[in-house]
């Protein structure tokens, strides 16, 4: 009886078993057929969820997808040139205050309607009137008035002069623009948008939360039309599914910052089925060494711990060659990047000299140095989740203790790590600054600006007060050539303090099946690849 | 019976106010200041004037048991504010989310049972057999086995290695499958050995050996004598498990970028987006309450000394 009892259990598990496999089979050939036709698609993914289509808001808004949306007034191009994107030219008053752009005419918004002045204005009305939650652009800040002087002709004032506007109008957010049927009866945006209309390449087809989004290529787009038709972002938190649903071909390229974890990349790279890359320089990773603090407000000794690591040796080893050493604190393709830098070189004989003219020695049968009976130890804060700060700091313990300095490494969460930051409560922190479009100006910005953390702990420096004013003639020049000479002392200044120590170049990655061509990765740190390639049918 | 389940409604209630309670003095405790926090998400500088504004406006200036009161009182209408990352009002953020964890969590707990009884009652017949041992062994794997490199194996192997099954995602029911499977293993292991030991005491009790000699068939003192009785210590454990499942589906989602309520509740983990992470643990909360409120009345039905204890107690 009870055989057969299982017998039918069996026979039943095999009929859910086939249902279920049958479901699955039919699924892939659905999906198979919709690959097969004429669209081309191309299938991505991102960790999150790609929020709101509003391009004046913030998180949870993804950069990524608002920048295939909205365009800016001008873009942000290799080696920090800025090219016109829907203003086909500009011009900048002698006092540098007004700057005024002729926009391009034969603009569309992807429902129709005309992109003009008037548009224009309503946009930045619109961010005017939430002006405390954008303030952080810089430009922002001083802006005084805009104008629609005529159809096609736009005009921004501002209180004093400020170099970066331009930069900082290619930024993703909140300076780009919405389309008339997007804005709400009050015209305020930060409440939310109507529907994301806008100039660019691509327009939200499909969307569901968590799960997709489906861009489709916008037929009004006024410059020259993506290859592909169809961009699906599909919402994958987890890296190593990321990787799993790649390799299965669910995905046809994996794009971003940190995305997959390097040794997943490294794994990718060598099966040889794949194409990888890495991207310039998006952002140098540094030490920052609290001159607050009593042993590092000593010249000596930071010097000796610059020269006290294999920097090479580290940044090879932990990233795997994911990241490059940096001898200076700006990467070559940023503007005002300093070329003349001499690296401070590994030589232990060196770091030890350092410390022995500073005044630490190393008292008998001991292995940590001591100044007047008090021991050079140090703590190095650093954030527990991130992959490459942990074993970073770990080399350091190590190689420090070589020449005579205990290095204590503390784990924090990303908020406990960044409060204690601000609050100066640091010996040694890992940094990195902002990247494309935002520096190099925002990395001198708080350099000498308080309340970011950096300025604080530099405060010790002799040359502080003249390294503030410095950065704020640099900010405010109209002169082109003094503003080079500026740049120029401000790095050299901070690469002689040795407060700020480069450690590496942080590098996007890339991994795309070979019927992918054309990528190329983007000279600002937030937009879109998506417009250049193509896939092979 | 009326007066059994009185009681054990009555009793929700303090265990209620002290999980709420619990949460908000966690919350509270812990280093993050919930103005700072809005005004990261936000893109706001934080100073210390607008801080102060904040906290002012979250009502942190008052004494902890006005905030503690107000929250309680909100919630009860259903009301968690509102998320500081999107803006959004967070019951509605959670009512979005909360049909697909329901559905993976729905199918995990009947894939568990449809599997877990037949194999915790086979095993007990055939005690010792080669079924018995592999029942075991299926058992100490899915006891042992972490939840997201089991969710990781099934993906490599029936994914991308045989394509049956998507990789991640929702929407037709073969998605539905490997994250069930991950999540219901745990579950399997637990139940069958629970069913199995439980059906061998019975086996044991004088009633079996009556039936057996009145000369009842087997397999109806198998079905409805010992297996009705066996089952209640799993229903137990079905309620008790609860925990295990919620904390389940957080990583299952994360593993199959399933997009329900667990996965948003790690993201506002890492955005501090402290009225999500509230809302959770008040619903997790109210889950346990009530799984094991409906379990307990459940056996009641299914085993009536139960009740009669209940009353003589007294």
């Amino acid at each position: 009886m009870i055989k057969s009892k299982m017998k039918i259990l069996l026979l039943m598990l095999l009929i859910l078993t086939t249902a279920l496999v049958g479901c699955s089979t039919k699924n892939t050939e659905e999906s198979g057929a919709d690959a097969g036709q004429t669209e081309k698609t191309i299938t991505v993914s991102w960790p999150r969820d790609i929020g709101t289509m509003n391009p004046h808001v913030y998180n949870p808004s993804q950069l990524i997808a608002q920048s295939m949306i909205y365009e800016p007034l001008v873009s942000y191009k290799d080696g920090g040139k800025v090219e016109p994107q829907l203003a086909e030219s500009w011009t900048i008053s002698e006092d540098g205050k007004e700057y005024t752009f002729s926009l391009r005419q034969n603009i569309k918004f992807s429902d129709g309607t005309a992109f003009n002045a008037t548009v224009a204005k309503k946009n930045f009305d619109a961010i005017m009137l939430n002006v405390e939650n954008h303030s952080w652009l810089g430009f922002i800040g001083v802006l005084d008035k805009t104008e629609a002087v005529d159809e096609y002709t736009f005009k921004l004032t501002l209180k004093q002069p400020y170099y970066p506007t331009l930069q900082e109008l290619t930024v993703i957010r909140p300076v780009r623009f919405l389309g008339e049927a997007g804005f709400p009866e009050d015209g305020d945006t930060s409440k939310g948008v109507k529907e994301p209309v806008g100039t660019g390449p691509w327009m939200l087809t499909d969307y569901k939360t968590d799960e997709y989004a489906e861009f489709t290529r916008n037929p009004n787009y006024w410059g020259e039309q993506p290859k592909v038709d169809k961009i699906v972002i599909k919402i994958i938190p987890d890296g190593e599914t990321r990787v799993l649903a790649f390799e299965k071909g669910e995905l046809d390229l994996i794009y971003g910052e940190g995305i997959i974890s390097m040794d997943a990349y490294k794994q990718l790279e060598a099966s040889g089925e794949y194409e990888t890359s890495l991207s310039e320089p998006i952002a140098t990773r540094q030490l920052v060494l609290n001159t607050t603090n009593e042993a590092l407000a000593d010249l000596k000794v930071r010097q000796a711990l610059q020269h006290g690591f294999n920097k090479q040796a580290m940044v090879e080893g932990v990233t795997s060659g994911l990241e490059e050493k940096a001898d200076s604190l700006l990467s070559q393709n940023f503007p005002y990047a300093q070329t003349d830098v001499i690296p401070a070189e590994y030589d232990v004989e060196k770091a030890k000299a350092y410390l022995d003219e500073a005044g630490w020695k190393l008292p008998d049968g001991k292995t940590v140095r001591e100044k007047d009976g008090k021991p050079l130890e140090l703590e190095l804060i650093y954030e527990k989740a991130e992959q490459v700060q942990k074993p970073m700091a770990e080399t350091l313990q190590a190689e420090w203790a070589a020449i005579g300095v205990k290095l204590n490494i503390t784990g924090l969460e990303l908020t406990e790590q960044v409060k204690r930051f601000r609050a100066n409560d640091f010996d040694l922190y890992f940094f990195s600054n902002y990247g494309a479009p935002y520096d190099p100006h925002s990395f001198i910005h708080i350099v000498a600006e308080k309340g970011f953390g950096i300025s604080d702990a530099l405060s010790k420096l002799p040359m502080k007060q003249e390294l503030d004013q410095q950065v704020q003639e640099a900010l405010l020049s109209v002169d082109e050539k003094k503003r080079e000479e500026l740049y120029g002392a401000i790095q050299t200044t901070l690469h002689e303090q040795a407060a700020l120590l480069p450690i590496s170049y942080i590098k996007k990655t890339v991994v795309y099946n070979k019927k992918i061509s054309g990528f190329e990765f983007p000279a600002n740190r937030d937009e879109n690849p998506f417009s250049s390639i193509d896939i092979e049918q | 019976m009326g007066s059994y389940i009185g009681k054990r409604l009555l009793a929700v209630i303090p265990i209620f106010l002290f999980a709420t309670l619990l949460t908000f003095l966690l919350i509270h405790v812990s280093p993050v200041d919930p103005a700072e926090a809005y005004l990261t998400a936000a893109h706001i500088q934080p100073t210390d004037e607008l801080l102060a504004q904040k906290r002012h406006e979250f009502g942190l200036d008052r004494p902890l048991i006005v905030q503690y009161t107000q929250t309680l009182m909100k919630m009860c209408r259903l009301d968690f504010g509102t998320s500081y990352v999107s803006n959004e009002p967070v019951w509605q953020e959670v009512a979005l989310r909360m049909p697909a964890t329901i559905q993976l969590a729905f199918s995990s707990i009947c894939l568990a049972v449809f599997i877990s009884v037949p194999i915790g009652f086979l095993a007990a017949l055939y005690k010792n057999s080669v079924f018995d041992h592999l029942s075991r062994l299926l058992a100490y794997f899915g006891a042992s086995i972490p939840q997201f490199w089991l969710g990781y194996l099934l993906i490599y192997f029936f994914s991308v290695k045989l394509d049956l099954f998507p990789v991640q995602g929702r929407g037709s029911l073969a998605h539905l499958v490997l994250p069930s499977i991950t999540l219901a293993l745990g579950l399997i292991a637990i139940y069958s050995r629970l069913l199995r030991a439980s059906v061998l005491e019975q086996l044991q009790e004088p009633y079996v050996l009556y039936a057996r000699t009145r000369g009842i068939k087997e397999k109806l003192i198998m079905s409805k004598h010992v297996l009705k009785i066996a089952i209640s210590p799993m229903l137990t454990g079905l309620g008790m498990n609860m925990g295990k499942l919620l904390a389940g589906t957080i990583i299952v989602e994360e593993v199959f970028s399933w997009p329900g309520f667990g996965r948003y509740f790690i993201e506002a983990i890492f955005n501090r987006d402290i009225p999500v992470i509230q809302s959770y643990v008040f619903l997790a909360a109210c889950l346990f309450i009530v799984c094991n409120l409906i379990v307990d009345l459940l056996q009641m039905f299914m085993d009536p000394r139960i009740s009669w204890k209940g009353s003589t107690d007294h």
